[in-house]
């Protein structure tokens, strides 16, 4: 399989090999996708017959992509007289300009040929192949190719116009040209992904494409500048701004405001939990994602008790889908209602946007939603009646077992390896649920004027951490427990998750340092960030998604939760290891990396089949620039307070969008950090 | 006409505020049924204050759809975002009000919000 191309926004992106062409396989998942579903599943470019080799890919915007190609697929390829360049842009679909030139004496007659087609495949099926259940057609008109698939009143069609027009049949399109020399010849081609609802009429699911470029040159000069010595962090900090660009999503009721979509290509959607992960981490640089976030969450938080989509009120969703799959009801996903952490998260975030940007307007106007989700925490999700929060899925078929960040099926263990039974109470919820209820308190007193629910919010939060830090503790290992199982046993192996107990304020002061130095030491800490589960755990592979491997979205909120128990030189450790990482993956974080000890593979290695761009991921660098700076609103101002690295030299973030209008910070890297190996200047350097 | 679509708008006439469309100011027109059955419904909401009339005219958001359709979103076993995507509800105008017509419709277990 060739090097895979994307391009993408919102949630319509392109997929193709490095010549452009796409032919979709079970394996391989190309093609262009939107609203869950794939339009087109073929599109191959021949030249005379031939297919083209590829010389070189630019990609020009993260919307954007040149090709440029010769005929012919040997390993060496001939002398070329011809050269052809693809431009492929994505908007609503994609536009995309075919030019050949004919760099020879003579003139040349040449047939070109655009082979096309769609399966309409929902993107849950794309790995299995899935037998359709309705029909596809295809239709050659004089001036449009339209392929089609319908099932009941279900209808999406592909439209595929050309200029200049060639002739169109049921697989593709062919045109006879002439090209006289030294000149070339082009043709500009539409592809349209259209959704039809209700009486077969066309439907919008989201507010019609702006203009790409004015938009994210703008949306670049709006946030924060940032001045540093150690130029790698200039690229990293542009790419995450360019790449949160290209992730965010607009739902239809938004008025096209947008929110960021978890990631490309499977999560192009509304994830509750991803969603307010990165709005939390880029509050500091575009502060109007959040807010977007948690009006859109709220216009869908949960009414009502429905066991096929886990949903309960009060609830934030997890996950919402546009394709077949959801319009039948095979998945859940309209929306899916199964996580466990998006609810009380979504009271932090509430506050942690006021604090930033001292919008009091938005936190009245969602004073029910925020009392909602945390009515949600003692009425619903307190499965156990111990005052813990549990979950456990009602829809057996098609939810998810796991329902809190680390969601594949053998993230929580005991330290033998055992899996626990459900219901399940993982540790970083409950440090959730304390810092939801200490933060819906502050809202509580100031905001909301009800000092009653403050103070009953503050006993019941106060009363969880003393209970917490009693139950979880794990006295040998002096560390928090991954999870309580149904019998009150501890499920006991060292992992992550106690980092994100440091950042929501529930661990005792007295039992912080232990557990820094857990993060730190060497079973957790791999030289480039925290792993996922310690090493010596039963189930603890370096390579395993979520028993070894280390997340960058994960360590920034363990670097934000050591500065917040005042371990400054151990979250610079952290930004370190994650920003020099960042530099191997040219500023572009993957969604997670190899668990391998630094000292032993001296580079990152990536997660075989990880995600990217990743919405946490590309937030990351943003955190771990707020927490080396020290940034944290107090009252109307805000307090800057740097540790960085010492081979990071100075930085300057000019333009703090907040309450306080806009700030600049200032740091000099003065906190020594070990790194095990260095095959190049890195974050350890002298200066 | 089915009983349970009779029914449910009656009962909403009756409910006369819903706290979970307080920010609502709009109105939605539902159309249910199939060719000369049509039936017609406006309701009308003032920041959650909840009116029905029989009135055949206007609207902010009109939604169509079947008799069947429309009684399995009252039941539960569908919704409107799931029949929406399959072309077995329709709206016109503000698509807000379709998404938020959804909280019309309560589950099998209605609590509403309970302050705690």
């Amino acid at each position: 399989m060739a090097d895979q191309v994307r391009i993408l926004h919102g949630n319509t992106f392109v997929v193709s090999d490095d010549r452009g062409d796409i032919e979709a396989s079970p394996t391989d998942p190309t093609g262009l996708f939107a609203w869950d579903t794939r339009f087109l599943s073929g599109w191959v470019l021949t030249v005379d017959g031939q297919r083209l080799a590829m010389l070189s890919v630019d990609d020009l915007q993260y919307y954007q992509t040149q090709f440029f190609l010769v005929p012919g697929t040997g390993t060496v390829y001939i002398d070329a007289k011809l050269s052809v360049m693809r431009l492929r842009e994505v908007s609503d679909g994609f536009r995309e300009r075919v030019e050949i030139l004919n760099h020879g004496e003579e003139p040349v007659e040449l047939t070109v040929r655009l082979d096309a087609g769609s399966d309409f495949a929902d993107l849950f099926d794309v790995k299995n192949a899935q037998q359709k259940k309705g029909e596809l057609y295809a239709k050659a008109e004089r001036d449009q190719l339209t392929f089609g698939y319908r099932r009941e009143t279900f209808h999406r069609h592909t439209t595929v116009t050309a200029q200049p027009r060639p002739d169109y049949d049921e697989q593709g399109m062919t045109w006879k040209v002439r090209i006289a020399p030294q000149q070339g010849w082009t043709a500009d081609l539409r592809v349209v992904p259209g959704v039809r609802g209700y009486d077969d009429k066309p439907i919008l699911l989201a507010p019609p494409a702006v203009n790409l470029g004015g938009e994210l040159d703008k949306w670049l000069a709006d946030a924060p500048h940032l001045e540093s010595d150690w130029e790698p962090l200039h690229n990293t900090y542009r790419r995450s701004l360019i790449d949160l660009a290209a992730l965010r999503f607009a739902p239809l009721s938004s008025g096209g405001r947008s929110l960021p979509a978890a990631g490309l290509p499977w999560f192009m959607t509304m994830f509750g939990r991803d969603s307010i992960f990165t709005s939390l981490q880029a509050l500091p640089f575009v502060p109007e994602l959040a807010a977007t976030t948690l009006r859109e969450l709220a216009a869908r938080q949960g009414t009502r008790i429905d066991d096929f989509r886990d949903e309960d009120p009060g609830r934030i969703l997890h996950e919402m889908r546009y394709g077949e799959s959801a319009a039948f009801k095979d998945q859940p996903h309209t929306p899916y209602y199964g996580n466990a952490d998006a609810t009380p998260l979504f009271v932090v975030l509430l506050d942690e946007y006021e604090r930033w940007t001292g919008d009091k307007a938005l936190v009245k106007d969602l004073e029910l939603e925020a009392r909602a989700a945390l009515h949600w925490i003692d009425a619903y999700a307190d499965l156990m009646g111990d005052g813990y929060l549990w979950y456990q899925r009602r829809n057996e078929e098609t939810g998810l077992e796991n329902q809190c960040w680390k969601d594949s099926w053998d993230s929580i263990s005991y330290r033998d390896g055992r899996l626990p039974g459900f219901p399940r109470a993982t540790c970083e919820l409950q440090g959730y649920a304390y810092d939801a209820r200490v933060r819906g308190a502050r809202m509580a007193r100031e905001i909301w004027r009800d000092p009653e629910y403050a103070a009953e919010l503050e006993r019941k939060a106060a009363d969880l951490k003393r209970r917490f830090n009693r139950d979880y503790w794990v006295t040998d290992g002096e560390y928090f427990a991954l999870a309580r199982d149904t019998e009150g046993k501890q499920v006991d192996a060292l992992s992550s998750n106690i980092g994100h107990l440091l950042w929501s304020g529930i661990v005792d002061r007295s039992k912080a340092r232990a557990v820094a130095r857990h993060l730190m030491g060497p079973r957790l800490f791999s030289g480039w960030g925290v792993r996922t589960l310690a090493v010596g755990e039963g189930r603890y592979n370096p390579i395993g998604y979520h028993v070894g491997t280390v997340w960058p979205f994960d360590c920034s909120f363990i670097a934000w939760g050591l500065r917040r128990y005042g371990f400054k030189k151990e979250a610079a450790q952290i930004a370190a290891g994650i920003l020099d990482a960042a530099e191997y993956f040219d500023g572009r974080l993957p969604e997670a990396f190899g668990g391998y000890p630094r000292e032993a593979t001296r580079y990152p290695v990536q997660y075989p089949t990880a995600c990217s761009p990743q919405a946490w991921s590309t937030g990351a660098p943003l955190l771990l620039l707020r927490t080396m700076l020290g940034l944290q609103p107090l009252g109307d101002s805000l307090v800057v307070d740097a540790a960085l690295p010492a081979g990071m030299g100075r930085i300057e973030l000019l333009g703090i969008p907040g309450r306080w209008g806009r700030v600049d910070a200032f740091g000099r890297g003065r906190v020594r950090v070990e790194a095990p190996s260095r095959l190049r200047p890195s974050l350890a350097g002298q200066r | 006409m089915s009983t349970a679509t009779e029914t449910f708008f009656a009962e909403l006439g009756r409910r006369g505020h819903e706290p979970l469309l307080r920010r609502v100011t709009g109105s939605i027109r539902f159309d249910i049924g199939e060719g000369r059955a049509v039936q017609r419904w406006l309701v009308d909401i003032d920041h959650g204050d909840v009116a029905v009339s029989k009135r055949a005219r206007g609207g902010d958001c009109t939604v169509r759809t079947d008799t069947a359709t429309f009684d399995s979103i009252l039941q539960g076993s569908d919704n409107t975002m799931a029949a929406y995507l399959r072309g077995a509800i329709g709206a016109e105008g503000d698509p807000e009000l379709l998404m938020l017509s959804q909280r019309l419709f309560a589950g099998p277990e209605r609590t509403g919000y309970d302050h705690g």
